[in-house]
């Protein structure tokens, strides 16, 4: 009697263990839970993305998370989570080092330079003068170089507050990059990267998250600041005025939808297969010059093919119907050109 | 032998502090050993610090591998701690002082549990609530009427915001004490004819001095650590030191918290094992004041009330 419930115990337990299994199985083919960690400027993205996205496609799973572009890519390297969003492509090194990593671009971004200047609404300024404000060559408000620049503007004679971020960001990494690319000392010596070691400069002060960035040039009459064009709305009700860039072409330029479609077009051509390029600095004439693809960090590897096919299929989704201006017009960014979708579709059939 | 199962949990459990304490700093050693032979004693020498071109090929130094142009020099952010927990103590220990006495001495005892209450309510408000409150108040306030080159962020705001989360509990534990001095010692200094300010200074004071210390080396302890609210006022110096009340500045914390994410994408790992030989150093700092506190306490000042 003993043994034949021993044995009946054992029955039940393999059936429950091998129903389990097949559920398990069932619900992998259909929904594999998706994770989703990095960027803060991707984050309200995809916070419209997902809803949508789970909507058209009944049980799928996404948790997405804001963590910084720098953990996006580490997350994604140490496949801890399926997609790592960046601000900022992988590096030669990195890419060497990882043949696996791919880097995708999901949509377009830019940055504004925002300056409270009173008494001062529009402000023409270019990568060496901004260079020189930020390595503490350029000091005053009238400085020469300024006023060269902006012929009829009364300017004042006020110490001018560099604004930077302390946090790591995509938006120092494309600033950098923007200042690297049109200004040869600062290309040699401060470089680029999502935090770079900022010249002492006397008044200079660091502030933590666009939000930061946006309070801080609010709160410093004569300062000036660099701020992802996702938060230009907060920008303007803090009254801040946007800088025109000099852009490669010789022009200054706002950011504008066309101004940052022209420069995206304008690079669209030269992106590699592997799509890591910087669209700083872009050539055309009414091309704005610190424009960026938002990056999606992913392992060609996947834990399993259900989950491969889930992060193809969502990618897919995101790089076609997700480029539909419904949900990047609410972001301020721009779609992918028709090109670099191509180029995307073919990066996301490599993820297995 | 007899088990005693009792006592061999509560050993158990009371080890598992001590053991979780030298993990963290067994992992860090381990983990920073690198940036420590790479850095040397330059790392707390010198004021640059700069993660390097982390999109260039890294080079070799020494047999080690770090980004170019990798230099890692923590004196801003050691000055910047120090500097900044120092003020916050010197504005934080006379407001304590003062409100635990008003509230032992002079308040009714009817409503002493509701006042010292809301004492206590203000320790266990989040940090980054003062931080908000910093950069919404505090930051524009400085910047308007005190500094001179408009700039509202720096060591001031991030000491005064420092001090506002300490002075609680300074107060707090320096409340409990007072309130357990005996009637008697009052009661017969006032018998000998002392004010109400000498009874408070000469016969309950010295009564609570090392629980007031205790409760400063604690408070010490959390402005020394205090990440988020710093982070959102200090103004983030970087490579230049503070050289007045409103020079920006970073604290060892803060800096942590604000370069980790760019350094998780450093191929070569030293940005974070270099991150992590600065939390050593503040894990050193932290011990050393508190050391320096304890023995304050403890010795000299019993040694000048003998002489």
């Amino acid at each position: 009697m003993k043994m034949m419930n021993l044995l009946q115990a054992g029955a039940i337990a393999l059936a429950v263990t091998a129903t389990a299994g097949v559920v398990q199985a069932q619900a992998d083919s259909a929904t594999a839970p998706l994770v989703e960690t990095g960027s803060s400027l991707l984050y309200p993205l995809f916070n419209l993305w997902v809803p949508a996205y789970t909507a058209s496609h009944p049980g799928a799973d996404i948790t997405t998370t804001s963590t910084g572009s720098g953990a996006g890519i580490a997350q994604s390297l140490k496949g801890l989570v399926n997609i790592g969003a960046s601000d900022a492509y992988l590096s030669d090194t990195m890419a060497h080092m990882h043949k696996n990593m791919l880097s995708i671009p999901l949509a377009i971004s830019s940055q504004a330079i925002n300056f409270n200047l009173p008494g001062v609404t529009s402000l023409k300024l270019s990568g060496p003068i901004l260079a020189g404000i930020y390595s503490g060559k350029i000091t005053h408000w009238n400085d020469p170089a300024i006023a060269a620049a902006n012929p009829g503007v009364a300017l004042p004679n006020h110490v001018i507050i560099p604004v930077h971020r302390t946090d790591g960001s995509g938006d120092t990494f494309i600033f950098t990059q923007y200042l690297s690319a049109s200004d040869a000392a600062w290309g040699s010596t401060v470089k680029f990267g999502t935090s770079v070691s900022w010249p002492a400069v006397t008044g200079g002060i660091g502030a933590n998250g666009n939000q930061g960035m946006v309070t801080a040039a609010q709160a410093n009459p004569y300062s000036i600041a660099y701020i992802g064009v996702s938060f230009s709305a907060q920008a303007a009700q803090a009254g801040l005025g946007q800088a025109e860039l000099l852009n490669k072409a010789g022009n200054y330029v706002s950011p504008t939808p066309e101004t940052i479609s022209a420069a995206a077009a304008s690079v669209a051509n030269s992106t590699p297969a592997d799509e890591r390029i910087s669209m700083i600095f872009a050539p055309g004439a009414q091309a704005y010059p610190i424009v960026n693809y938002e990056y999606a960090i992913i392992n060609t590897h996947q834990s399993s093919k259900d989950v491969a096919t889930a992060v193809r299929t969502f990618l897919n989704w995101a790089v076609t119907e997700g480029n539909s201006m419904s949900f990047l017009k609410q972001v301020h960014f721009m779609p992918l050109p028709a090109a670099v979708v191509e180029l995307s579709k073919a990066q996301i059939k490599k993820i297995k | 032998m007899k088990i005693r199962p009792f006592r061999l949990t509560v050993l158990g459990l009371s080890l598992l502090i001590p053991a979780a304490l030298c993990a963290v700093v067994l992992f860090l050693v381990v983990y920073s050993g690198q940036a420590i032979v790479f850095n040397g004693l330059r790392f707390l020498t010198q004021v640059n610090w700069n993660l390097g071109d982390l999109y260039d090929d890294p080079v070799v130094v020494h047999g080690i591998q770090v980004p170019s142009g990798a230099n890692y020099g923590i004196l801003v952010f050691i000055a910047g701690t120090l500097a900044s927990a120092a003020i916050a103590i010197i504005i934080a220990v006379p407001l304590a002082v003062g409100a635990a006495i008003f509230l032992a001495e002079i308040i009714p005892s009817k409503i002493r549990p509701a006042l010292s209450m809301l004492v206590e309510l203000i320790a266990v408000v989040p940090s980054v609530v003062f931080g908000l409150w910093g950069i919404a108040v505090l930051v524009p306030f400085i910047g308007r009427y005190l500094s001179p080159n408009g700039s509202g962020y720096g060591l001031l705001a991030a000491s005064i915001v420092l001090a506002l989360m300490i002075t609680p509990i300074i107060a707090s534990t320096l409340l409990d004490a007072l309130l357990q001095v005996p009637r008697e010692n009052r009661e017969s200094a006032f018998a000998l004819g002392a004010t109400h300010f000498e009874v408070v200074m000469k016969a309950v004071m010295p009564m609570v001095r090392t629980t007031m210390i205790g409760g400063i080396v604690l408070a010490l302890g959390r402005a020394l650590g205090e990440t988020m609210a710093v982070l959102m006022v200090s103004g983030g110096g970087l490579n230049i030191m503070p050289t007045s009340l409103f020079s920006p500045i970073s604290t060892i914390a803060s800096f942590i918290a604000g370069q980790l994410d760019s350094a998780e994408t450093d191929p070569t790992n030293m940005s974070v094992r270099a991150l992590a030989e600065i939390a050593l150093v503040l894990f050193v700092i932290t011990l050393a004041v508190n050391a320096c506190a304890k023995l304050l306490s403890s010795g000299v000042l019993r040694v000048r009330k003998r002489a």
